[in-house]
Order: C-alpha cells, then structure tokens, then sequence
C-alpha cells in the first residue's frame, strides 16, 4: 500500500531466445555482428519470401511454459499483428493472437520472507524488429539495423498480480533464473536479450482496479523499481487532485526519473489481426511435450524455498546460490552427501570461493574444487584436524590443484596440535612469560586474554587449537 | 455499412486526396454492399490440425547473400544502413 | 520437346524474338525483353544437346515469365510503379526449376499491378491487347503470359492464379491454362497478393506443353511452409485420350442468367462432345457458388493488405521524392506508388480486418470457405470433373469496364470458387464466336488430380484436332 492506495503491477517480459537461427529464416541468431550483415531476403520482408518456423523456438517456449506451471496449447496457429514502423520490414509481426502456446500458469516467489504465488496469464512466440539508431549527429534522419529482425522471442505476460515494485524486481530476477536454468535466453539486458515493460494501476481499497497505463524503455530490473515508484506516486498524485488516470503508454526516462506519455498513437493502433497464412497449424505430438517436461531441472526459485526452508540458508544466501546454475548444483552436490550441515559448504561457497571468482574472473567450473574435496575440508575443520585459518590455506590449493586434503595437511604442516599435554606446556610457558597481562585479566581487562591466546598461536607457531588453548588458559588462570 | 474512408486510409498508410474522395468513397460503399451479403453462419473457427506444419531445423544456412545484394535496392543508404525520416518513439 | 534434331534452340530462340519484333508493337505482352541472356541461354543449351547430353524436355525451350514471379538480376516490376527498378537478389524456387531445366527466358510478361485486376488494364506501364482482337483485352492478371503464347511471342508461359488470373486470359487469348492444386508448386519468390489462394501455373498452345511445365515446376519447397509434401507424376508422359467412364459434373449455378448464351452452348457443346466418346455427364449443384465471389473479395483484399504494407520505400522500390516526416513519407510512396485498383483492395481488406469488422467480414468469410470446400469435396465424391465456362463472355473491349469495378469483379465469377476451394483448374479453347473470339471451357478437378484435368483437356484437344491460333 502507498498512501492508501492499493498497487497492482502486471509485467509483460519479452525475452530473446538463444537458438542458432532466427525465428523465421536461417540467419544466425547473434548478436552484435556489423549493421545489416546478418539478414536475408526473408528476415528483410522482400517481395515474394516468406517464413518457416525453426521447431528450436517452439522448444523452448514449451520448456519455459513448463518451467512456468503452463498448460501448453500443443494446436496453435501464429498471427500477423499489422503496423508501420521502419524497423519491421514486413509491416507486420508474425506474433500469437488468441491462441498463446502456453497459457494459465504462475511461478513462486519469495519476497521479504513471504512466499507468494504470481500468475503467469501465457507465453506465445513472436519475432523481433530490427533497431532504429538516432543521433543528433544524423541530420533529420533516422537509420535502421535489421540484423535483429526475426530474432526469435518468447513473451511472458503475467496476472496483475504483484503489490509492489519489491515485487516486481523478485518476479523479474526470478525469471530471469529460470531463463538462465533453461539455458534458453543469455539474459544480458544490456544487449536487450531480457526486455520487460511495466503495466501500473493504483485504487484504494475496497474499490475496483483503477485504470494501467503501460510503462516501456524500462531497461533494467531496478529502473522497473524506479519506474513503478514513480508512476505510482504520478498516479496517486492525479487522483487525489481529482483527476483520471488515462490508459496510454508511458516512456520511462531512467536518467530524469519520469515517465512521460508518448505521443497517442493509441486510437490509431489497430493491428488488424489475423490467422498468418504463410503458416499451417503448429501441432505439437504430446510426446514431444511430455519429453520437454522432463528436461526441466528443479528451478531456482524453488530451490530458494528448499533452502530456507530444509538448510535454514537465510534468503539472501539462499538465492545467491540458487540463482546460478553452478553453484546451486555444486551446493546440491554437497548437501546430498548428507554428512554435513549447510553452514559448512556455504561459509566456503560464498566467502572464499565468491571472493576467489570475483577477483579472478573464473567461474566454479574453472577450478578444480569438487564436492567430494571439500567435504573432506569441511570434515577436518568439523573434527577440529586443522583450524580455520588452516583451512583457508588448503582451501587455495585445492582451487588450483587436484591434491587430497590430507596430503595438503601433511606437506603444509597444518595439523593443529590438540594434544592437551602439548597444550598445557605451551600455556605454562606464556602464562609464566606474561605475568602483567595475566594480572590485567584478573583486574577485568578481558582482550588480555586474546593477547595471551595469541602468545600461546605464536609459541606453536600457529598450530594450537586455538579454542582448546584458550580454554586451557583460562582454566590455569582462573585456577 | 459506412466506412470511414479516412480512418481506413490512415490505416493505410494511404492518401486520397480530396477530389478523389467522393468517387473513391462511393466505389469502395459499392464494393461493401457487395461483399455484405453473405450468410449468417454460426460455427467457429477451429484450427486444422489435419495438416500440422513440419517445422524447420534449427540449423545455420550458408551465408548467400552480401550487404551490398541485400541493400542494393534502398532508396537511401548510409553507413551500412536504411535511411528514414528522424523517427523518434 | 519439339526439338529432336528438327530446329536448335538458337534458331528457335531466334525465331521467337523476330516474331516478338514483329507483333510486339501490337499485342504489348512484354515488360522487360532478356534476349541477350536468352540467345546466350540458347547457345549453350545447343552445345549440350550437340554433346549428346541428356537435357529436360524444356532445355532450350523459349519461355516467358509473368512480372511478379522474382527473376535474379532480371527486374521484376509486378507492373507497378512501385518496383520500377527493383532487381531481386534472388529467384523464385519456380524459376529455379525453370532455369535448370535449361529453359531460355524471354522477359517478363505484363499483368495487372501486383496480380489484382481482370483485363490487364491496371498495368502502370501499358495494356496488353489480345491477339485475336487488338481492340480488345487479353484477360488478366495474366494478360501477357496468355497473349504472348497466343502471339507466338514465347513458346510457353508461367503466370499465377488467384482468382481466375491464369484461367481467364487463357480462355481470352484461346490459349491453354492449369492453375494447380493450391500448395502444388511452391509461392516462394512468387509476389504475395492473397498468400492462401495464390499459385503459379503455366500456359501454353497445347496440353501437351503445360503438362510438361507442370511436371517441372510441382513439387515440395522447404522455402514455403504451405507447399505440400507429395510426389508428381510425370504429366506428360500419363497423358491419355480415353474418356470413357470419365464422370462429368456441369454445376447449374455455373449456368445461370449472367453467363452469355453463346458462351453457355459452346461449353454445353463441348461436353456433349466427350459424351460421344464415353463421358457421363450429370447435372450437380454447388449452393454456396453464390457467395464465392464476395468472399473471395473479402479474403484476398485482406490478405493483400497486408502482403502490401511492406511497400513503403525504405528498404527497396519507389520512395517518394517529396516528403515531410516518416508517416507523410509512408503516405506519400504508397499513394504515388500504387495505382487505384490497388489501392480499393488495400482499403477493402484494411476495413474488414478492422476492428470490429473482423468478426463480420473476414471470419465470415473464412468459415464460408470451408463451406465452398466440403461443398466441392462432397460432389468430387460421385464425379471426376467439374465443367464450365471460365468466363460470362467472351473478350470486352479495351476501356470497356474500367469505370465500374464492380462489373470488373462480376467477370470473375466463375474462376474465383475454384481459388477459396484451393482445387486445380484448366482453361482450354472450346469455339470461337461471330467475331472469332474465343471461348473457353474451364474443367476443375478434386485436389491434386491434375492429370485428370490433363487427361480430360488432351481429349478433347484430339478431339477437335488443337486449339487455333490468332493472325496477327
């Protein structure tokens, strides 16, 4: 709720497919190739081309509806949405009218520890236009790209379902995920592969839905927050002034942080659909659709709940693993051996490892860690084998090196000395040494007793257990 | 069953300049009268699924044609690419 | 094919060209002439068959092609301003075929702008005028292609068919035409007018030669989604005389008051001559001929509309020189691009895929296709062939109803339902009226039984000893 108004957020999210070929023709499906030198006459419209449909597109829709908790429309046909724009060559887009391939699904989310259920209303299959590059260098004109025409898409538009921009941003970044699990779409929104426009409405309780205006050139996940945010407040700010919301599309500027109402072309935007009759009836055999189901692997945002709920992961811990494909799996791996609590993976997988990936630039697959070698670390710090810091120095090998853990312990000399007798002689010592500090302690200074444990590491040269040594001091000590 | 004649040539992306308008107007009222006299019919439109379209493999095609095939019949061509009126969204 | 040894294909290519010297001036068939290339084409071929190679039976063969059929490196203008100077980049996968059969290309042959008209009078260029009558139309949209076979300005020609526009010349120009099964032969590279009804076909001064054409150019295109997957026979060679048993429909609504008396005997006639070899003839009716001729209005305006958006001078054709802004540039190409004919389907189909039209024009019409198609499929059931007159009347004069579409439209009556039924249809030559104009007697056969058609039209060809042509 803002201002007591209720909000209701839909979000329509096109995402561009990672096949070999275009949609409609064979042309390589990549992108940032030089302008106009991946196309053909048929992704360019010329007279007399016409499309056939790449059966990979039709794959991976159906995997995302799957993905999606979908029902998927195995009989479907493909549209012609009809208007003029420079970067579509046809004059219409081959996109899905009334018949979606997949339909009625939802996806689970968790926001701020709730979890909530957002509906997910279809998934159809369309082609890209090309790009229109504007300069002010360019006098009065425009130029056009067409090497995106007919990269394949797949829009997902959900239920008006979600309540608040933190909302939307989880939706968003949970689809985005589950792209990335699929392996469908590479995501990168600054090459626009994930673009999503915004539809806002706000009414105050008890009421029914106000009016949405759709919001588009939202290029980032937090500009979509941004975007709401405003258009929220814009839309409160109307009504309490006594104004209508008007249903119109809006333009979100990130770098002014408004939105403004693109010129009306919506009485004049009449697509005019009708059945492509370049096209025959897309049949898909159930087996086909069941076979794409199996290929689902447990997605992201169900792994987050898995791990909040049955490792007691906090969620930010929960969906950082969760969201890549490696470190879920390698995570997975680990847990599955059942020897260990999750704490135990996860103090190395998103301390040393992140920090290690981060600085680097490799990915987990880059180094030679494996689920079997680090349990073997995770139990020697468990049965107190070596400490933590000894831990920290066979954790590096083991990046790098497919070595066992007792042979790092060995060569590096790392085993810590637990033996009590060991213990004890080494706190005599530092204890006799130390006189003042021990006389410091007793007369309350408490981080005397850090400096006299960090004597005691010294006089072993760092092989105590540390833990041990300082419950041995203390006991000598306090007597 | 009128039409606007202006609406569906804007549409159109069509011009009909106004001497023409009302010759125009009369052939097109013409033809709708025409075409206006069918049946009542009540069925629905359900997809065929008698002859399902065989779909095409995701492979990448040779490379058969160059820039300069492609463009070659622009009106306007500049650095690589069509040229329109300043088109802003 | 008639040329074992007897003339070479330079000396026949040659002979096609001074005929072309000679009539052109009069018929106007031709939009753009290849005789470099085509002498060339011919040279080549000579020295092939000199080798002893084995070639088609079109390998040196002079054929036209209808302008809106895309020939590479060869402009193809579709007869409108608007593609003036196009040159495609490619070829149509029919023209593929055609070109390795080592056939030798003429030119491309005058039609009605982008297909949509009856008499070839919509052409920006020129008219094309009928051979047997000069005064008078050669049909149309494929006026050229029928005209320059009449003319014997090229041995064969291909044109399409969307509503009558390869029949209907033919049977003006008392020449012979197939308009295949729809998905038969491949659309690809032919320009889109109505993508479900459209096809290309071929014509020529004998069944014999459209057989042969047929047999080459039929077949599965992976280029063309709606091209269906099927083997064809070699039409040619299954062509047979004998009628006997042959089932013979004459639909009553194809006979009825708007058809021409002479026109209506002559088929009558026709009929009554295969009778006398073994035909059984029966009378059927077809109800929903009626509103054939408005759906078809509705559902080729409609998808023309859209076929035609792409013509807005950004990427190829005419742009307009003066403009101000994109939408004024949109406007102002379109406009001057296109001329009238065009521009009425444009707005009809734009209006009845509008919103709140859809329902009543377009579904309706869709849902009343598949009426017009179970209606045929359920007569094919007790009969072999459908025969009647391809048009009301024969040949009217240049100008004569260029003042009122909707008398032009009325022409096509009895072509159009063979379109939105997506069934084969031939046009032959059956009489020829007091002013020697000719008749033609259309037979339309169930899906993909084109050598039926074949068959049936070789018959009566042999029966009444080939089809004359015009003096010029």
């Amino acid at each position: 709720m803002v201002k007591g108004y209720e909000v209701v957020i839909g979000l329509e999210v096109h995402a561009e497919l990672n096949t070999e070929t275009k949609i409609y023709c064979s042309c390589k499906n990549q992108f940032g190739l030089e302008v106009n030198s991946q196309v053909c006459p048929i992704c360019m419209g010329m007279p007399g081309t016409l499309p056939t449909l790449n059966e990979k597109v039709v794959d991976y829709a159906i995997r995302m509806g799957h993905a999606l908790n979908c029902s998927i429309n195995r009989i479907c046909k493909q549209d012609r949405k009809n208007y003029f724009y420079p970067d579509l060559p046809k004059a219409y887009q081959i996109s899905q009218a009334e018949v979606p391939l997949c339909e009625n699904g939802y996806v689970d989310i968790l926001v701020d520890g709730e979890e909530r259920r957002i509906g997910v209303t279809r998934i159809h299959i369309e082609e890209d236009a090309g790009k229109l590059l504007h300069s002010d260098k360019f006098d009065g004109v425009s130029l056009v790209d067409l090497n995106r025409c007919g990269v394949p898409l797949i829009e997902i538009v959900s239920e008006p379902d979600m309540r608040s921009s933190a909302e939307a941003k989880v939706y968003l970044e949970t689809l985005k995920s589950i792209l990335q699990y699929l392996g469908i779409c590479d995501c990168k929104m600054q090459e626009g592969s994930i673009r999503c426009d915004v539809n806002v409405s706000v009414h105050k309780p008890g009421e029914p839905m106000g009016t949405r205006s759709e919001m588009k050139n939202v290029n980032s996940f937090s500009a979509a927050v941004r975007g709401i945010d405003y258009e929220v407040e814009r839309q409160i700010a109307v009504l309490e002034a006594g104004g209508t919301i008007v249903q119109e599309t809006r333009r979100w500027d990130d770098v002014k942080g408004e939105s403004i109402s693109m010129r009306s072309k919506e009485d004049a935007q009449d697509y005019r659909y009708f059945p492509e009759p370049d096209l025959l009836t897309i049949v898909v055999e159930q087996e086909r659709v069941d076979e794409l189901k199996a290929t689902i692997p447990e997605l992201p945002n169900i792994k987050i709940l898995r791990y909040v709920k049955e490792f007691g992961l906090n969620i930010k811990d929960a969906t950082f693993i969760a969201e890549s494909v490696e470190l879920a799996g390698f995570f997975d791996a680990c847990m599955a051996k059942g020897k260990f609590a999750a704490k135990c993976y996860t103090t190395w997988i998103l301390g040393e490892l992140v920090k290690f990936m981060n600085e680097t630039g490799k990915t987990l697959a880059d180094t030679k860690l494996t689920p079997d070698n680090l349990t073997d670390l995770a139990e020697v710090i468990e049965n107190k084998t070596i400490s933590n810091a000894g831990g920290k120095k066979v954790f590096v090998v083991l990046l790098e090196e497919d070595k066992p853990v007792a042979e790092i312990i060995k060569e590096q000399g790392l085993a810590q000395v637990s033996d009590e007798g060991a213990l004890e002689k080494i706190a005599d010592e530092v204890l006799a040494a130390n006189e003042k500090s021990v006389n410091d302690y007793k007369g309350g200074k408490t981080n005397a007793l850090g400096y006299l444990v960090g004597q005691c590491m010294k006089a072993s040269k760092g092989k105590a257990n540390p833990g041990k040594m300082k419950e041995i001091i203390l006991k000598k000590i306090e007597g | 069953m009128n039409i606007d004649i202006k609406h569906i040539a804007k549409l159109a992306r069509l011009r009909i300049e106004d001497d023409q308008l009302e010759k125009f107007e009369s052939e097109m009222q013409g033809i709708v009268n025409m075409v206006e006299k069918l049946p009542d019919i009540d069925d629905e439109l359900v997809l065929d699924a008698s002859n399902p379209m065989k779909l095409r493999k995701d492979e990448v095609a040779d490379k058969k044609f160059t820039r300069q095939e492609l463009m070659q019949n622009a009106p306007k061509v500049k650095a690589g690419c069509l040229v329109v009126p300043k088109t802003v969204e | 094919m008639l040329k074992n040894k007897e003339i070479s294909s330079t000396e026949l290519t040659k002979s096609v060209f001074d005929r072309i010297k000679a009539v052109e001036g009069k018929v106007d068939a031709y939009l753009t002439l290849n005789e470099e290339n085509a002498m060339a084409q011919a040279a080549d071929i000579d020295s092939k068959l000199d080798a002893g190679e084995e070639l088609s039976p079109l390998a040196g063969i002079p054929v036209g092609i209808k302008d809106n059929i895309t020939t590479k490196g060869l402009r193809t203008t579709c007869a409108s301003r608007m593609l003036e100077n196009y040159v495609p980049p490619f070829n149509a996968t029919a023209m593929e075929k055609v070109l390795d059969s080592g056939a030798v290309i003429t030119g491309k042959l005058n039609m009605d702008e982008f297909a949509m008209g009856s008499s070839t009078e919509n052409s920006y260029y020129k008219p094309t005028k009928n051979p047997f009558d000069t005064d008078r139309i050669p049909g149309g949209s494929s006026g050229g292609s029928a005209a320059a076979v009449a003319a014997g300005e090229a041995v064969v020609t291909l044109g399409s068919d969307t509503g009558g526009s390869i029949r209907q010349p033919a049977s003006y120009c008392g020449v012979v035409g197939l308009k295949p099964t729809y998905g038969a032969v491949s659309r690809y590279g032919l320009v889109a007018f109505a993508s479900s009804l459209d096809q290309i076909g071929p014509l020529g001064k004998c069944v014999k030669d459209v057989a042969m054409v047929q047999s080459l150019i039929v077949g599965h295109d992976k280029l063309d989604a709606t091209s269906a997957y099927r083997e064809y026979p070699n039409y040619e060679s299954q062509l047979k005389t004998d009628l006997k048993g042959l089932k013979i429909g004459l639909p009553k609504e194809y006979f009825g008051e708007g058809i021409d008396p002479f026109v209506k005997q002559s088929v009558l006639n026709a009929v009554k001559e295969m009778e006398k070899q073994g035909a059984v003839v029966k009378e059927i009716s077809l109800p929903s001929t009626d509103y054939a001729l408005s759906s078809y209005y509705i559902i080729s305006s409609a998808e023309a509309s859209s076929n035609l958006a792409r013509y807005d001078g950004v990427r190829y054709g005419f742009r307009a020189e003066q403009f101000d802004g994109l939408t004024d540039m949109y406007e102002r190409t379109r406009s001057e691009g296109f001329g009238d004919e065009v521009k009425r389907r444009i707005m009809l189909g734009t209006f009845v895929l509008s919103s709140g039209f859809y329902d009543a024009y377009y579904k309706k019409a869709k849902l009343l296709q598949r009426r017009i198609q179970s209606e045929f499929a359920q007569q094919f059931e007790d009969i072999d062939v459908i025969a009647a007159p391809t048009t009301p009347s024969t040949a009217f004069k240049i100008g004569e109803n260029t003042g009122d579409p909707l008398k032009m439209y009325a022409t096509d009556i009895c072509t159009v339902t063979v379109n939105i039924a997506g069934l084969p249809a031939m046009s032959i030559p059956c009489a020829y009226d007091n002013n020697g104009l000719p008749v033609g007697l259309q037979l339309i056969g169930n899906r993909f039984t084109e050598q039926t058609l074949l068959n049936t039209a070789y018959a009566y060809e042999n029966i009444v000893g080939g089809f004359k042509m015009p003096e010029l």
